[in-house]
C-alpha cells in the first residue's frame, strides 16, 4: 500500500460535530491517526443525531448516520477533563501528538487548564488549532456556535433567499465543511513550517470569519456603490436565463444557466425551440434579463415535458451548463461520482456495511486518500491508546473505568432512583426523527425500505 | 519581518475566475511566491465587476482585487509557442502549477500534465474543472448554481412548496480553492516523504457535494431521502432565522434551550429568554418531535416576542443564557461590527486610482506565521522582474510585447 503524507502525524481531536471533525477527517483520510477525544459525561452530540433505520434500541450512541459518516477513518478514546484525573491522562498524550483540535469557546479549554501556553510546556512544537465560532479575542468570543448560525452570521444568510424574500438558511450547516477544510489546509501549513524550522504554533480560526472570503464581491460593492447583495433566487448578475425549473416526475428540477448569446442560441436549437432564438425580447442578454420572467414560463413549458437527467446530458452535450437537482439518493447513485469514488464502504460494527462519502475530494495519482474503518463506537480504543501510547496497566484501566473517567458507555445526570434500563422506552422514543409525519408535511420525499438493495450494500465486498 | 508558513514555496498559476485565483491567493497569503500568468487580455474576473461607480475598469474590479491578493502578475500568452518556452523556464523554478483550463486544453498547448511530468518531475501539478478530468461528464460544464444542484444541498434548501434554492454569494468556487490548498499541500507534504511530484485533480461539482452533512446518510442509514423544508434541520425547531423588531436573528435554543429530558433544571432558557416561565408547562416545550411537527403552534409562543425585540438585544440575551442565536448581518453591518473591529479583520488596502477598500483579512490567525496583507498586481506589473530573473533582458520583452506574446 502506498504511503499516505500523513502516515505517522497523530491529531488529538477534541472538537465536535461537522466543522472541527471535517478537518481531522480530511487529516484522517491523508494518513493521520486520528484520536477523538469524547466524555462519557459529555457525548459528541451527534452521537444523537440521526439514527440508523430510525432505531435507537441498542447502544444508541452508536448508532447515528451523522457521526458515522463524518468520524470514519478516527480512533475514538473518552476521557472526563472535568476531572483532574482525565485532565492528567490528557496531558500525558499530549507529548505523542503533533496536533490539537478543539472547537469549543474559548473558556472550555480555560476551565480544562489546556490553553495554547499550558500545551506547549507538554509538547514545544505542537501545533494547537482552535476553531471555535467567533476566535479567541474580540467581544462575541464566549458566543457559542453552530453551525447553522455561522453561515448567516458571516453575511451569506442576507444574500439567499427568493426574490422579494427573507433572508433564509441553507438547509444544512454550511460553513462548517468550509471552514472544515480551511482548518486543515492551516494545519497542513503549520505542519511543513514545522518540518522546515522545527517550531509549532497556535492557530486562532473565527468560523465566522474562515467564512468571509464569499463575502468578497458583496464588501466591495457596499463600499464602491453603496449597494447590498440583493436576495435574487436562483438566478444571476450576469447569465440569463439562469434559474431552477420544474421536470416531469414528482419533485424532479433542472437547474440552467445561459451565459451568453452563443450559449442561448445552442440551448434554443437543443430544447426544438428555434423560435425562440429569434424572439426579439430574447435578443441579447440585456433583454434576456429584462424578460425573464416570460422567459421562465418558456422554459419551464419546455422542462415540465422533460426528465431531469436526460435533460441534463441534453444540454450539456449542446453546450449549456445545467444539471439536475439532486437529492440524497442520488447524490449516491450518480455514476459520476460513484466512477470518481465519492463514498467509500466501510463496515460498522453495530449499523453493518455503510457508505461513507470522501471529505477530500482532490485526487492524486500517486495516493489515494481514503478512509476504511468505521467511525468509532465510544470509547473503542481506549484500551489500545491509554495501554498503548501511555503503559497503563490493566488495574489501573479498571480503576478509571470504575470512577468514570473512561469508559464505553454514557453517563447520563439522572435523577435520584432512576437507572438508565429504566429510561430505555423513553430514551427510544426521545432520538427518533418522526419521518411519517415527515413525510406528510413534505420535509421527507419518501422513504424506502429496501434502500439497501438499491445501493447495493449487501453485495460482496470490493468497492463502492 | 516574521516569517511566513510557506515562503518556501514558489507557484505559477495559470488560473482565472474565482477557484483557482482563490486556492492562489490562499498560497500567496500563507506567503508563497505566487506568479500570476496572465493572457495579455488580462483575467476574466478583471472584467468582473463590482467596479466603483459601474465603470469597468480592469486595475478596479472589486472582484479581481479581492481574489489576487500578494500575487505577481506577468502577461504571457500560453497559445503561442513563444509563451510555452518562457513558461517551461518559470516551471523550471516553480514547486505547484495551477490551472482551471477544461479538461485538454492544456494539452492542446503543449503543456498537458503528460507532457510536462518528464521534463518536471517534482512538479505538483493543480488542475481545477467543472466536473474532474475522468467520470462520464469530465466534458460538461458547472458554475457554483450547477454545483449547488449536484451536491444535493440545493435540493434540502427553500420553501417546500416552491423551487430548490441555490446559497448566494456564489460559493462553489470558493470550496473548490479551498479543496485545491489542501490537495497541493497534501502533495507536498507527499513529495517531501517520497519525492515526485504529481496531479492533483480538483472538480467544483464534488467540492460542493462534499459539503453534504447527511441528505446522503439519511438515504444510506434510514433510506429516507430528506427534502427542503424551510431549510431545517430534521432535529430540531426552531433553528432557523426569524423576524425581529429591526430585521432578522437566528434562533437556536441548542441542546439545553428548552427542558431537557431526565434532567433536573429551574427555568428552561428559552423560558426566561421569552419571560413567561409558564411555557415549561407547554408540552410543545418537552419533546423535539413535537415542536418539529406542530412548529405553527410554537411560532404563535415564540414570534411576537421576537417582533418586540430588537436583533442585538435578543442575541445578547439568548447568549447570556447559553443559547447559540446568531445575528443576521449584511455586508454593511459586517463592516460595521465591533467584533470584527476589535480583532482588526478588515484590512485597508489602496489600489491603482486612489481606490481604498477594506478587505476580508486573514481567514485564521497563525502565531509564528501571520498571514500576509497586500494588495492584487496591476496587469503584467512583474513582467520585468519575474522575466528578468529567467533570462530575458528589456530588449527582449520589447520584442515579446510587439508579437502580442506578453
Amino acid at each position: 500500500m502506498a504511503e499516505l503524507p500523513l502516515d505517522g502525524v497523530r491529531v488529538l481531536d477534541l472538537s465536535h460535530v461537522f466543522a472541527g471533525p471535517t478537518c481531522t477527517r480530511i487529516l484522517a483520510e491523508l494518513g493521520a491517526d486520528v484520536i477523538k477525544v469524547e466524555a462519557r459525561q459529555r457525548l459528541d452530540i451527534s452521537r444523537i443525531l440521526i439514527m440508523t433505520d430510525n432505531d435507537t434500541a441498542d447502544q444508541p450512541w452508536n448508532r447515528t448516520c451523522y457521526f458515522a459518516v463524518h468520524n470514519a477513518g478516527k480512533r475514538g478514546i473518552t476521557l472526563d477533563l472535568t476531572a483532574e484525573q482525565g485532565r492528567g491522562l490528557f496531558s500525558r498524550l499530549i507529548p505523542h501528538c503533533d496536533v490539537l483540535v478543539e472547537s469549543f469557546t474559548p473558556r472550555v479549554m480555560k476551565a480544562f487548564e489546556l490553553e495554547y501556553e499550558t500545551v506547549r510546556q507538554l509538547k514545544p512544537d505542537i501545533i494547537m488549532l482552535s476553531m471555535s465560532g467567533y476566535g479567541q479575542t474580540g467581544p462575541y468570543r464566549d458566543w457559542s456556535a453552530y453551525g447553522m448560525g455561522l453561515e448567516p452570521a458571516s453575511g451569506i444568510s442576507a444574500a439567499t433567499g427568493y426574490r422579494g424574500g427573507p433572508p433564509i438558511r441553507t438547509g444544512m450547516s454550511f460553513t462548517d465543511p468550509l471552514t472544515g477544510v480551511l482548518a486543515a489546509g492551516a494545519v497542513l501549513a503549520a505542519l511543513r513550517y514545522r518540518q522546515r524550522t522545527g517550531r509549532g504554533q497556535f492557530i486562532d480560526l473565527s468560523q465566522q470569519e474562515g467564512a468571509m472570503a464569499l463575502m468578497g464581491t458583496a464588501l466591495m460593492d457596499y463600499q464602491m456603490n453603496g449597494r447590498l447583495a440583493e436576495r435574487m433566487g436562483n438566478r444571476s448578475s450576469w447569465a440569463a436565463p439562469q434559474g431552477c425549473y420544474r421536470c416531469r416526475g414528482d419533485d424532479d428540477w433542472l437547474v440552467i444557466s445561459v451565459e451568453n448569446d452563443e450559449e442561448w442560441a445552442a440551448f434554443c436549437r437543443a430544447t426544438g425551440h428555434p423560435e425562440w432564438a429569434g424572439d426579439e425580447r430574447f435578443a441579447d442578454v440585456l433583454a434576456r434579463h429584462e424578460n425573464h420572467d416570460a422567459l421562465d414560463v418558456l422554459i419551464e413549458g419546455w422542462t415540465r415535458e422533460q426528465d431531469h437527467y436526460e435533460a441534463f446530458h441534453l444540454l450539456q452535450r449542446a453546450g449549456v451548463k445545467a444539471a439536475p437537482v439532486l437529492n440524497g439518493k442520488e447524490l449516491l447513485l450518480d455514476p459520476h461520482f460513484r466512477e470518481r469514488h465519492r463514498f467509500d464502504l466501510v463496515d460498522h460494527p453495530v449499523v453493518g456495511r455503510r457508505p461513507v462519502p470522501r471529505h477530500l475530494v482532490a485526487r492524486f495519482d500517486r495516493f489515494e486518500p481514503r478512509v476504511d474503518v468505521a467511525a468509532p463506537l465510544l470509547g473503542q480504543h481506549n484500551r489500545e491508546v491509554l495501554q498503548g501510547m501511555l503503559g497503563l496497566s490493566d488495574e489501573e484501566l479498571a480503576s478509571l473505568e470504575a470512577e468514570g473517567v473512561i469508559g464505553s458507555e454514557p453517563v447520563l445526570d439522572l435523577p435520584e432512583g432512576l437507572t438508565f434500563e429504566m429510561l430505555r422506552d423513553v430514551i427510544r422514543e426521545l432520538f427518533r426523527i418522526p419521518l411519517e409525519k415527515m413525510q406528510e408535511m413534505g420535509a421527507v420525499q419518501a422513504v424506502e425500505p429496501d434502500y439497501r438493495q438499491q445501493l447495493g450494500l449487501d453485495e460482496p465486498a470490493g468497492g463502492s | 519581518m516574521t516569517d511566513a508558513a510557506l515562503s518556501d514555496l514558489r507557484v505559477v498559476d495559470l488560473s482565472q475566475g474565482v477557484a483557482g485565483p482563490y486556492c492562489t491567493k490562499l498560497l500567496a497569503d500563507y506567503g508563497a511566491k505566487v506568479i500570476k500568468i496572465e493572457p495579455p487580455g488580462g483575467d476574466v474576473s478583471r472584467r468582473l465587476g463590482p467596479f466603483p461607480q459601474d465603470l469597468p475598469h480592469p486595475e478596479k474590479s472589486g472582484l479581481f482585487l479581492h481574489l489576487n491578493t500578494n500575487k505577481k502578475s506577468v502577461t504571457l500568452d500560453v497559445a503561442t509557442a513563444s509563451g510555452v518556452v518562457i513558461l517551461k523556464k518559470l516551471l523550471a523554478r516553480a514547486d505547484v502549477l495551477v490551472e482551471s483550463c477544461p479538461p485538454g486544453r492544456m494539452d492542446g498547448w503543449g503543456i498537458g500534465y503528460e507532457q510536462l511530468r518528464e521534463g518536471f518531475p517534482q512538479l505538483i501539478y493543480a488542475s481545477i474543472t467543472s466536473f474532474g478530468q475522468t467520470g462520464p461528464y469530465r466534458d460538461y460544464r458547472a458554475n457554483s448554481l450547477v454545483s449547488m444542484a449536484m451536491s444535493s444541498i440545493m435540493y434540502a434548501t427553500g420553501e417546500p412548496d416552491r423551487e430548490p434554492l441555490a446559497t448566494g454569494c456564489e460559493p462553489a468556487d470558493f470550496f473548490a480553492g479551498l479543496q485545491a490548498f489542501v490537495g497541493i499541500l497534501a502533495a507536498l507534504a507527499y513529495r517531501q516523504r517520497n519525492g515526485g511530484g504529481q496531479h492533483v485533480d480538483v472538480s467544483l461539482v464534488e467540492s460542493v457535494a462534499a459539503a453534504d452533512e447527511y441528505n446522503a446518510a439519511m438515504y444510506a442509514y434510514q433510506g429516507a431521502i430528506r427534502r427542503r423544508y424551510y431549510s431545517r434541520h430534521v432535529f430540531g425547531y426552531p433553528m432557523d432565522i426569524l423576524p425581529s423588531q429591526d430585521g432578522y436573528v437566528v434562533v437556536i435554543p441548542g441542546a439545553q434551550g428548552f427542558p431537557v429530558p431526565l434532567a433536573e433544571q429551574g427555568a428552561s432558557p428559552m423560558a426566561l429568554l421569552l419571560e413567561d416561565l409558564e411555557l415549561d408547562q407547554n408540552p410543545l416545550f418537552h419533546t423535539f418531535q413535537e415542536r418539529w411537527v406542530r412548529w405553527r403552534e410554537l411560532d404563535d409562543l415564540i414570534l411576537p416576542w421576537l417582533a418586540t425585540h430588537p436583533s442585538r438585544q435578543i442575541v445578547e440575551t439568548a447568549q447570556e443564557l447559553r443559547m447559540p442565536f446568531a445575528l443576521v448581518p449584511t455586508a454593511a453591518d459586517l463592516l460595521e461590527d465591533e467584533h470584527l473591529a476589535e480583532r482588526d479583520f478588515f484590512v485597508e488596502m489602496e489600489h491603482p486610482g486612489g481606490v481604498k477598500l477594506r478587505h476580508p483579512g486573514a481567514p485564521l490567525r497563525m502565531s509564528e506565521t501571520p498571514l500576509r496583507s497586500g494588495p492584487a498586481p496591476t496587469l503584467g506589473q512583474d513582467n520585468e522582474a519575474v522575466l528578468g530573473e529567467v533570462g530575458y533582458n528589456l530588449e527582449d520583452l520589447g520584442i515579446l510585447r510587439d508579437r502580442g506574446v506578453i
